[in-house]
């Protein structure tokens, strides 16, 4: 058998999880986990592009806000609040991208640094319509075509299939023409523009499309928790994401979801251990940059080597 | 013949320092043109404002009937200009098929409209063919990075031809090459004119390899035109002989 076919079981395997043991805090963390997942493979769209991003939390931030605002406060249809929050996410990057994107390596880094903040200070100030620090209660649960979202379960199994949605999507362009594209954009930019590549649309594109992954994860985060604060989607979330991406393997689409995985659940296995959180983290951080540089999926695993 | 590219009155000043002036030449369509000059002439400045990586001061530069005087590198790319480089640029880490595929895809998806755009303005071409032409068909599972210097210069050009372009620009074709790679490279050049009625601009410093191929020849030095014409006229130009050869200089 394959490696990968093997991991995949695996995965499946791991997947089941939660039903075998049945307790409604090991569905939380796994809902959790599909969460993560795909904005871990938002931000691990854009480690293609060479590009670090700190904003993919506040575009998350952004889906979840605007899906929950529309939901209360318009009283739109749950399922339509959810996809508007990641159009609009899509819509930010597509304003923001084609300045930011024009910006590279910690030059980017900042500017999204400081983009994620301002819309964090958003959330946090403009207490009229997001409620601040004290948050936005009362988010109605998700409603797919008449039924009710309404247990930890359905939001796994919605979290799962974005993340299964998220995942085989981000690898079959991957392994298509615009892979090959912006792998190639990354890898010597002046050749490819030189072949009349239009790196700061193809850059765009990529963003807008990890904007909306990360909006639409938002979305499905302020529906499953019923309620929002702004601290989900400040810095230490983009410092989470890069931890899961650089575990995972930095670039690779499937590390970034071995990476969500292994580190979603850790502060939940630390909750005894609050204040050594942090501590664990960067311990941890450094274990992997020092003897598995390339991540989780550089590892060989004991039925033989990951192709 | 139809004009293909015009420069006219080219000026290049970085600060106080002209580095191109006044400089005026046209590539018909279908011509080998070249571009010589000792180093620092001005020669890859004026390759590099022809190709818009740096922006003019001042004239005009018309390619195939588009104003490109203050045009991107990519958006020259898109109107059919490619290019190769001086030192060379190949996807190092991806095999020789993958780099021509490559390319050929990136000439065909400019941008992400590109995907939705029924383009039938850009002809598919087979890499195997350009392969062939090249003479790397042998090579074609070969990882870039691991060929002789020689065989990823001429990889470039591969991959240029892999954009189907109107003009292939090159940047100093056989620099960094061993006589007998030398000899393959113009030896290229000449048959993707010839065969494929490609039309060339070389910049170059190799003095024999420009006289024996392309059919006129522009002369800077210290930023200026000093003589355009064919290989014949500039030999005998006395500008040309006093200014740069010097008496001593063996042509080809």
């Amino acid at each position: 058998m394959k490696p990968i076919g093997f991991l995949y079981i695996m995965l499946v395997m791991l997947a089941c999880v939660p039903w075998i043991i049945d307790s409604r805090y090991i569905f939380h963390i796994a809902t959790m986990i599909t969460i993560m997942a795909p904005m871990a493979l938002s931000l691990g769209l854009m480690l293609k592009l060479g590009q670090l991003s700190i904003a993919q939390p506040a575009l998350m931030g952004i889906g979840a806000y605007t899906a929950a605002l529309l939901a209360t406060k318009l009283g739109a249809p749950t399922l339509a609040a959810l996809l508007c929050g990641g159009v609009m996410a899509a819509l930010v990057a597509l304003v923001i991208g084609p300045v930011f994107l024009r910006i590279k390596g910690v030059y980017f880094v900042l500017l999204t640094y400081a983009f994620g903040e301002v819309v964090y200070l958003t959330f946090q100030e403009w207490t009229t319509l997001t409620g601040g620090m004290s948050g936005l209660y009362g988010i109605p649960k998700l409603s797919l075509f008449g039924f009710r979202l309404t247990l930890a379960q359905h939001y796994y199994v919605l979290g799962l299939m974005f993340t299964l949605l998220c995942y085989f999507g981000i690898r079959a362009i991957e392994k298509s023409n615009v892979g090959a594209i912006i792998t190639a954009l990354n890898e010597d930019e002046m050749l490819s523009r030189a072949l009349g590549s239009n790196a700061i649309a193809w850059r765009v594109a990529a963003f807008t499309l990890s904007a909306l992954i990360a909006g639409i994860s938002g979305g499905i985060y302020a529906n499953y928790i019923g309620f929002l604060s702004p601290d989900p989607f400040g810095f230490r979330a983009s410092v989470d994401l890069i931890v899961i991406n650089t575990i995972g393997g930095t670039g690779s689409i499937l590390g970034a979801l071995l990476g969500a995985i292994l580190v979603v659940p850790l502060p939940e296995l630390l909750r005894e251990a609050q204040q050594y959180r942090l501590l664990i983290y960067g311990i941890c951080l450094v274990i992997f940059l020092v003897f598995v540089r390339n991540g989780l999926v550089s590892l060989r695993w004991p039925w033989g080597r990951k192709s | 013949m139809t004009q293909l590219l015009r420069v006219e009155g080219l000026s290049k000043r970085f600060g106080g320092l002209a580095a191109v002036s006044n400089v005026t030449f046209s590539v018909e369509n279908g011509e080998i043109f070249g571009i010589i000059g000792p180093n620092g002439a001005g020669k890859t400045t004026l390759f590099n404002v022809i190709a818009g990586y740096y922006r003019s001061s001042g004239g005009k530069i018309v390619f195939d009937g588009t104003d490109i005087s203050n045009r991107s590198s990519d958006q020259i790319g898109r109107l059919g200009m490619a290019r190769t480089f001086q030192a060379v640029h190949v996807f190092k880490t991806e095999t020789v098929r993958e780099n021509l595929r490559r390319a050929g895809v990136i000439g065909r998806l400019h941008s992400p409209f590109a995907l939705f755009a029924s383009s039938t303005r850009h002809r598919v071409v087979d890499e195997e063919e350009v392969a062939e032409f090249i003479g790397m068909r042998g090579l074609m599972d070969v990882v870039a990075g691991g060929l002789a210097y020689g065989f990823q210069k001429i990889l470039g050009i591969g991959m240029a031809m892999m954009a189907s372009p109107k003009l292939i620009l090159m940047d100093e074709p056989a620099a960094g090459l061993n006589p007998s790679e030398k000899k393959e490279a113009s030896l290229l050049v000449r048959r993707l004119h010839k065969e494929r009625g490609m039309s060339i601009l070389i910049v170059e410093h190799d003095m024999p390899l420009v006289m024996g191929i392309c059919e006129r020849i522009l002369v800077v030095n210290q930023g200026k035109q000093i003589a355009l014409g064919t290989p014949a006229e500039i030999r005998s130009d006395a500008t040309v002989i006093d200014a740069y050869l010097g008496d001593s200089y063996e042509f080809a």
